[in-house]
């Protein structure tokens, strides 16, 4: 091996761990561009055109399962912060969810917000931890304080970045009964998430609750 | 002269790897961390348990990062009846497990591990070159 070529392999080798090593910099970022409808899991909203089903008296919800994720929280409830932002459950060990009181009832005409972290700080992982594995069909049934339940069933689960939150998609109205779930996803992006994952789900029955 | 050359060359990956691999170990997702001494800032108390009431204390201390515009009153007969701003901040990060230093750590002691290995090489040449 001459020289110059010695010298060519060593700069080679050099340069190939420098590229090896950055590789892996980018700490938690998932490598994707993140905004309205991102391709890995999100599905469009539901459609205007669903089933009829016939819409619930107001009951407010005092219990949520989800079966596919195995989640089964009581639901407390959630007014506004004084920032004009919604409220957001404790951050505790104990972690459910809330709902949104301005907003219908489950089962009730319009979009029903419910709420919940995906972490809770040091206690670990939230309520709506896995909300992100969601994928339409899966059922979700909400408890009412009247003794009844109303199922819903998933119409399509987004991901989108937080400075861009679909306002309109997710409190907008509907004409008919639907659930809003919301968590945060994404990277980690200082002391928060960068995105949202949202739920979009459509009543599909109603009936007794404690199943 | 070849092998003295390959073999700070394998001294050099040798430095590289023990300093990344530890540092990639420490893993990316997001792991709880046990409850430590942590002050809590968040207040336990639930918002307003009553329906028509405004809720009193914000649940999370957190400062929100957001929005500065304020809720929109919907029209009366909207389904909504009051349209928060922003998104909500549902994902508290423990302060425990952050990765971004941890870039830094690496790509520092990747170059630093590099650095090291080119002035062995130059040195085991120059010395080569002067003694032959």
């Amino acid at each position: 091996m001459t020289l110059p070529s010695r010298r060519a392999f060593v700069t080679a080798a050099m340069a190939t761990l420098l590229v090896g090593c950055g590789g892996g910099g980018g700490g938690e970022s998932d490598g994707a561009a993140t905004g309205r409808g991102r391709g890995e899991d999100s599905s469009p909203p539901p459609s205007p055109a669903g089933k009829n089903v016939r819409a619930l008296a107001r009951s407010v919800p005092v219990g949520l399962r989800i079966p596919a994720i195995e989640v089964d929280t009581p639901v407390m409830r959630l007014g506004l912060a004084p920032d004009g932002s919604v409220e957001v459950p404790p951050v505790e060990a104990d972690d459910r969810a809330g709902w949104y009181r301005h907003s219908p009832t489950p089962g009730q005409v319009g979009p029903s917000v419910i709420l919940g972290h995906v972490t809770v700080g040091s206690y670990g992982e939230g309520v709506f931890r896995d909300l992100k594995r969601l994928r339409r069909g899966d059922r979700i049934e909400a408890r009412l304080a009247n003794g009844t339940a109303a199922e819903f069933t998933v119409s399509g689960v987004r991901t989108v970045a937080q400075a861009e939150f679909p306002t309109e998609d997710v409190y907008g109205d509907v004409g008919r009964p639907e659930l809003r779930l919301i968590t945060c996803g994404g990277p980690r992006s200082g002391d928060g998430y960068r995105d949202s994952v949202i739920v979009f789900a459509e009543l599909s029955s109603s009936g007794q609750g404690g199943s | 002269m070849r092998r003295t050359v390959l073999s700070a060359l394998a001294l050099a990956c040798t430095a590289v790897l023990a300093s990344t691999v530890p540092a990639f170990a420490d893993g990316t997702a997001p792991t709880p961390v046990p409850a430590s001494a942590k002050p809590s800032a968040e207040p336990t108390k639930a918002p307003a348990p009553a329906e028509s009431k405004p809720p009193a204390t914000a649940p999370s201390a957190e400062p929100s990062t957001a929005p500065t515009e304020a809720p929109t009153k919907a029209p009366s007969d909207a389904e909504v009846s009051v349209v928060p701003s922003g998104a909500p901040d549902t994902g508290e990060v423990s302060t425990g497990s952050q990765s971004g230093g941890g870039s830094g750590l690496i790509g520092g002691g990747a170059a630093a591990a590099v650095a090291l290995g080119g002035a062995a090489v130059y040195v085991v040449r120059r010395r080569r070159a002067t003694g032959a």
